[in-house]
């Protein structure tokens, strides 16, 4: 019953979608910019500026979805594609007069949001008006000269001979005027021809039509009049009513400044039956729900095997001549390239290639309805025997997840459902997020882990990001080389809109400064919300705290210092034979692993890596860096084992391929296992680390430095003893008497005095020596008191590489206060 | 190109500020109003009226700005100031230019032809045909050129002969006139018979050409009107083979393998993103990359052939930098183009024909009098730092060659990055990354022949050179969003010496990332 269902929701006739595509200009020679650097190729600068057009959703415009970079500045732009262009009716059917006036009134409103937002169209035609279904209208291909920086970064010319305005034509070919009444005048042409029902000068060639375009301007009657009789049409001509007329002569007024702008327009009279009248009262907070959308269904269709590039392949509209028969035949020192003629390929073709959703339809067919509703609240079994059964694919990898469109289909939907009831929905978005993340919503989802507030966008607006101030320098300098194989990074717009969130977080941080690798920390925010700079800033100004508090202070030795002796300890705790090998060889983590934390692998890892890592990350706490640091180690163990000082300096002077999968994985591993004490640092942000006097507390750098084992907090240890029974040893190392007197339960006695340590042979320990060695993975807690000398023992345990070591913080003496008490005595008063 | 823009000063008296603004204006207007507050030290409830007040500014400023821009060409129009026809004539012409659908319509050229059907043929079963074919074509050309070579030692022989019998006789019947009357007729025949056995040569070349082009192009219709391909047949019956004792021609094999030292390497560039890419360094002749195994002995194409025969029309191009002098063609080529003439070229035209072509596009390119400074006004030679290429189909292991122009000035041990070698290295670099060329030779030292001041020293010094100067090429390489190279080969001379050989397969990993083994457990 349900097959029929589905269908109807993905196979709405107007979620289609076509590609276009064109070379972007190839920069001549070898020309450097103002920074020395090589110059962008133009079609990254065009990758970045289209970004924009992806958020312009109004139901005139087509969404536009995609911008693809091909090899050899190939650019591809993939946007909504549906219904019919008007030039398809032109002399086939006729147009009542209310239909153009609604023709007219639609793509005003298009027009307009276009002009609100500084574009021009430029190509406004009948062949990019595309006539719905319903009778609505879409404009297409909207967006060519905005991307292309007014036409500057293409070698053709962005415009449709006929409709273009006569002063673009006198302006000349490098002008890059950009008045927006050039869209009024084209779309006057657009209704001339509706109204005439004829395709304008359809005889005429190339040369006839431009000059017939620019001697209009000599024209001193009415141009509309002109262009009916010229076709014969003057009688038709008079029968039109006057108000379309009208609003036609206005359109096509030589002068640009005398045509009405749009939103003049939209306030004639005659369009008063078309407005859309605020039926609903819409709700002021948040946007009205779409159950799907077409960026939705592209990305799906993208997952399912949708390839833009093979099909535009197979439709003929990329077509490449085999580079042989091109090359050229002189290059001369210069630079100058001789002989090599213009690849024909290479010209700008203007046909829109449909992209073919049947066989995703055919993928989706077995989809039930429900799917798309998904029940978020509701408790009752009865109703929740009639949902499908949940799409499974658990246990496999995360990219076959990533990679697999029906389990991001669920996926999908449900989460963007969540977030929407964000931040009502916060902890079940946390659980999904505990899954895994989809990366289709990936941006929001981090947003709302990191708790970003609704009115992020205007706390962003009034930063001052504009004022010179004396880091400017230092970051002008960074960015053009932050993550620059990623096009949007690398993009122009990209790089604007770096600079401008680290002016703001510099400017709002004024007690911290800016240290580099900063910009790489900012690079996975700005990657996701490429088209938000403010949710891409709101979201550094939660992650910094959390995770990196204070570490961009102007001396921040102490914190980072810490930071790397936790480090080490980490490494001792969980691997004594590598902690041993490092010190050993004075393989310092000041030596490597600075970077790494300073910019949470940001500067080590590429963006696809960082995505990963992270979304693990935003769920745990400022400790899991120092897991991830562990885990790198433990995947260049047995290198790291067999290398001396130098061999390891060499290694990690550029990092080799780490497996990020594994490497996340083995870090939740360690960051669950591993008492919270034991990463516990003084300069943890409060905020996220509350402590009690049975934490550790007042821990000095100087102090730290000399223990190479951790210490553990009496919280854990009374948590292990009385939950964990199974997991802990616990080694008392005060004298036997006192040991006798009061102990813990299940403790072990090795008085510390008893030991030789002229070894390192766990046999000197005495008797116990076998249930050390035996303990396997249980934690070992070393209690002693003021007597005994807490550095040396476990320092022993661990040069004879027993796993596990920690130190009970505050010795024997604060268990005493515990209710109920885990104490015993052995001696019966 | 940036929008022109026109300064205008706003002026808000109540609130005492004054700030010049561009008009188009870009930026957002809401941050301007922010800016303000904060410069000004103003309240903040003033944002929405200042915001407001900024934009109305902003909006009026524009459109003046842009009547005035529009109302004045205009008005030139209107009072025929501005030439209708040049301007037309200008769009008219980028028009037809860039744009597909009024630019002329072309059809594929016969070259784009036989491209498309040879590529299809040589993806199927007919590949072994073609290569066999193509391996008679070339045996017997092999052949034709032994028989001549063999009639005009004859020739010389009896020649000489007769001329050591008439100096004999000299005393005898013979005068010095009648002598120089013989040499004169040796010459005669000499040079008749010469032409003769070459124009033959060349003929059977073009009719070899002819017939293949042919066979390829029945071969693919036949394909598409039987939609499934048909048994090939070959055009010629198989040639009767000589036998030879197929051994020897084992251990000459051999022994040229011998010879090569060679070692490979997997490197990544990039910090983040690595990218990876295959290295080899290899010492040998740089002409066993050319020339086909001139071996009659053989019955079957080596097989190097049908790597490059599959390659030719892909978009993985193998290339090869050799070194050459200022003049187009010059002796220094002599070897490389006697080797392409072993055997008929089927697809480009021969070699002295692309060389001349070349040679015209240069000649009128030197004589257009806008020149760049930098070049040598008055000479038509070329540079060290340019270079021509050239597209071969016979060749072993290449299709395209890049042929440096250099001088004397490259034995010197002195030389930098700055070089103009080695900015046609990078050049040649950029040119192979837009033209698909994704496998690339390129001679370490600078050079292919050893010569006596490659010292150990010297060698280090310049393999050095070229390794950083590759590494920062190949960096750069990235971001230019061509093809990338998937395989460059470093060549040393051949015979180098096994020292200099280590020396630079240990300099290369300092140089390059080289990728660590995956170790399996």
């Amino acid at each position: 019953m349900t097959i029929e269902m589905t269908l109807p929701l993905l196979k709405d006739p107007q979620m289609q979608f076509g590609a276009i595509t064109f070379f972007a200009k190839q920069h001549q020679g070898d020309t450097c910019g103002s920074n020395g650097l090589p110059l962008t190729p133009n079609s990254i600068i065009i990758v970045g500026r289209a970004q924009i057009l992806k958020t312009i959703k109004n139901p005139y415009l087509c969404n536009y979805l995609d911008i693809i970079r091909g090899k050899h500045e190939r650019t591809i732009v993939v946007s909504q594609y549906c219904g019919t262009p008007l030039i398809n009716f032109i002399e086939k059917r006729p147009f009542s007069v209310d239909e153009i006036k609604r023709i007219a009134y639609q793509t005003l409103e298009g027009l307009k949001v276009l002009h609100q937002r500084k574009m021009i169209h430029r190509t406004l035609s009948n062949e990019n008006i595309l006539l719905q279904a319903n009778g609505d209208v879409k404009l297409f291909n909207y967006g060519l000269f905005h991307m292309s920086d007014m036409g500057s970064l293409v070698s053709f010319p962005v415009l449709q001979v006929l409709y273009t305005a006569p002063e673009v034509y006198l302006n000349g070919l490098s002008s890059s005027y950009s008045d927006p009444k050039m869209d009024i005048w084209s779309l006057g042409i657009c209704l001339a021809e509706l109204a005439l029902n004829k395709v304008l000068w359809s005889s005429l060639k190339l040369g006839q039509k431009i000059r017939k375009v620019t001697t209009l301007l000599q024209v001193d009657t009415s141009i509309f009049e002109k262009i009916a009789r010229e076709h014969n049409c003057y009688e038709q001509y008079l029968e039109l009513p006057e108000d379309l007329k009208d609003l036609i002569e206005e359109c096509l007024n030589i002068y640009p400044n005398k045509r009405p702008a749009c939103d003049k327009l939209i306030e004639n009279p005659c369009f008063a039956d078309f407005k859309v009248k605020p039926t609903k009262t819409i709700s002021k907070i948040c946007e009205p729900f779409q159950i799907f959308t077409i960026h939705e269904l592209y990305h799906l269709w993208q997952l399912a095997g949708g390839d833009v590039f093979q099909e535009l392949k197979k439709q003929g509209l990329i077509r490449s001549s085999p580079p042989v028969l091109s090359v050229p035949s002189l290059v001369l020192i210069e630079g100058t390239i001789l002989g090599q003629e213009r690849n024909p390929s290479t010209l700008y073709d203007p046909r829109i290639v449909q992209m073919p959703l049947d066989s995703l339809y055919q993928r989706f067919a077995h989809i039930p309805f429900p799917v798309f509703y998904p029940l978020i609240h509701c408790k009752s079994e009865i109703i929740a025997k009639f949902d499908p059964p949940p799409y499974d694919a658990t246990g496999l990898p995360l990219i076959i997840k990533e990679r697999d469109p029906e389990y991001q289909l669920h996926r999908v939907i449900l989460l963007r459902r969540l977030l929407h009831g964000y931040p009502f929905t916060k902890d079940l978005i946390f659980e999904e997020a505990n899954k895994d993340i989809p990366p289709f919503l990936r941006g929001e989802i981090w947003a709302t882990l990191l708790n970003i507030k609704a009115n992020y966008d205007i706390e962003y607006l009034r930063i001052d990001k504009f004022t010179h101030t004396t880091t400017d320098r230092q970051i002008e300098v960074d960015i053009p080389r932050c993550h620059q194989y990623n096009e949007l990074l690398s993009s122009t717009e990209g790089h604007k809109k770096l600079k401008r969130i680290l002016k703001a977080w510099v400017c709002q941080n004024s007690h911290y400064v800016y240290w580099q690798g900063l910009d790489s920390l900012t690079a996975p925010f700005l990657f996701l919300n490429f088209n938000d700079e403010a949710k891409a800033f709101a979201c550094l100004s939660a992650f910094v705290p959390k995770f990196l508090h204070n570490f961009f202070l102007k001396d921040n030795s102490a914190v980072i210092e810490e930071y790397l002796c936790k480090f080490s300890q980490l490494i001792a705790f969980h691997d004594p034979h590598l902690a041993n090998h490092l010190y050993e060889i004075n393989f310092y983590p000041q030596l490597f692993a600075i970077p790494w934390f300073l910019t949470l692998f940001s500067h080590v890892f590429p963006l696809y890596k960082i995505l990963h890592l992270w979304d693990k990350l935003l769920l745990c706490d400022s400790s899991f860096p120092i897991h991830i640091g562990l885990s790198v180690l433990t995947q260049l163990r047995d290198r790291l084992l067999t290398s001396g000082f130098n061999e390891c300096i060499l290694l990690f002077s550029d990092l080799p391929e780490v497996d990020i999968e594994k490497c996340v994985m083995l870090s939740m591993a360690t960051f669950k296992i591993t008492p919270k004490s034991i990463t516990s640092r003084l300069h943890e942000n409060e905020m996220f680390h509350k402590k009690t006097e049975l934490d550790i507390t007042g821990i000095g750098l100087e102090e730290l430095k000399k223990e190479r084992c951790s210490r553990i907090s009496v919280n854990d240890v009374v948590r292990l003893v009385r939950s964990d029974f199974e997991g802990v040893v616990l080694v008392d190392i005060r004298n036997h008497t006192v040991f006798s007197r009061c102990s813990v339960v299940g403790s072990i006695n090795i008085p510390f005095s008893s030991v030789s340590f002229s070894e390192n042979v766990i046999e000197n320990v005495g008797a116990q020596a076998s249930t050390i060695k035996s303990k396997g993975d249980k934690v070992l807690v070393v209690i002693g008191d003021e007597e005994t000398d807490l550095e040396r023992f476990p320092e022993f345990l661990l040069q004879c590489n027993i796993s596990k070591v920690c130190v009970l913080h505050g010795g024997f003496n604060t268990l005493l206060p515990i209710t109920p008490t885990i104490l015993t005595s052995t001696i019966s008063i | 190109m940036k929008m022109d823009q026109q300064d205008f000063t706003y002026i808000n008296d109540q609130h005492g500020i004054e700030l010049s603004i561009l008009i188009p204006y870009e930026d957002s207007i809401e941050e301007l109003a922010h800016i303000l507050i904060i410069k000004h030290n103003l309240p903040l409830y003033i944002e929405k009226e200042l915001t407001e007040h900024i934009f109305e500014f902003i909006e009026a400023r524009s459109s003046e700005y842009f009547e005035e821009l529009s109302k004045s060409i205009v008005n030139k129009a209107k009072d025929h100031e501005i030439d209708f026809e040049e301007v037309t004539k200008e769009w008219e012409k980028v028009m037809r230019e860039e744009m597909v659908e009024f630019g002329e319509k072309r059809c594929a050229s016969d070259e784009e032809l036989f491209a498309t059907a040879y590529h299809k043929l040589v993806h199927s079963p007919a590949l072994e045909t073609m290569l066999q074919l193509e391996h008679m074509y070339s045996k017997s050309v092999r052949q034709k050129a032994e028989e001549k070579n063999i009639l005009i030692k004859k020739l010389s022989n009896r020649q000489s002969e007769e001329m050591n019998k008439a100096v004999d006789r000299l005393e005898q019947d013979m005068t010095e006139t009648k002598i120089n009357e013989l040499v004169a007729s040796h010459y005669e025949t000499h040079s008749l018979l010469q032409g003769k056995l070459t124009s033959e040569l060349d003929t059977m070349k073009e009719a070899q050409r002819r017939e293949y082009r042919e066979w390829i192009m029945q071969m693919v219709e036949q394909n598409q009107a039987n939609s499934s391909l048909p048994t090939p047949n070959s055009p010629l019956s198989p040639a009767p083979l000589k036998d030879f004792p197929s051994n020897e021609s084992n251990t000459s094999r051999d022994q040229i393998n011998q010879s090569i030292l060679e070692e490979s390497f997997t490197i990544h560039l990039g910090s983040q993103l690595k990218q990876m890419h295959n290295i080899r360094i290899l010492s040998a002749n740089v002409m066993d990359l050319c020339a086909i195994e001139d071996n009659e002995l053989l019955s079957e194409p080596t097989p190097q052939l049908l790597q490059t025969a599959l390659g030719l029309y892909s978009n993985d191009l193998t290339g090869l930098v050799l070194m050459t002098d200022n003049k187009i063609g010059s002796r220094l080529t002599q070897d490389f183009q006697e080797i392409c003439q072993r055997t008929t070229e089927f697809h480009f035209p021969h070699i002295e024909e692309q060389l001349d072509k070349i040679s015209d596009v240069a000649l009128q390119y030197f004589k257009k009098p806008l020149l760049e400074s930098s070049r040598n006004a008055h000479s038509e030679l070329l540079q060290p730092g340019d270079f021509y290429l050239t597209r071969h189909s016979n060749l072993a292991q290449v299709h395209v060659i890049f042929h440096m122009v250099t001088d004397d000035s490259l034995r010197g041990s002195d030389i930098n990055s700055r070089h103009p070698v080695v900015l046609g290295l990078r050049h040649i670099l950029k040119t192979a990354c837009s033209n698909d060329v994704t496998s690339l030779t390129i001679p370490l030292l600078l050079q292919y022949d050893m010569t006596e001041e490659m010292t150990i020293n010297w060698c280090e010094k310049r393999a050095e050179l070229v390794f950083k100067c590759v590494k920062g090429f190949m960096i750069e390489m990235a971001s230019w969003g061509g093809s990338e190279l998937k395989n460059l080969q470093f060549m040393l001379p051949e015979g180098i010496s096994n020292g200099v050989f280590t020396s630079m397969t240990e300099m290369l990993p300092r140089i390059f990332k080289v990728c660590n083994p995956k170790i399996l457990k």
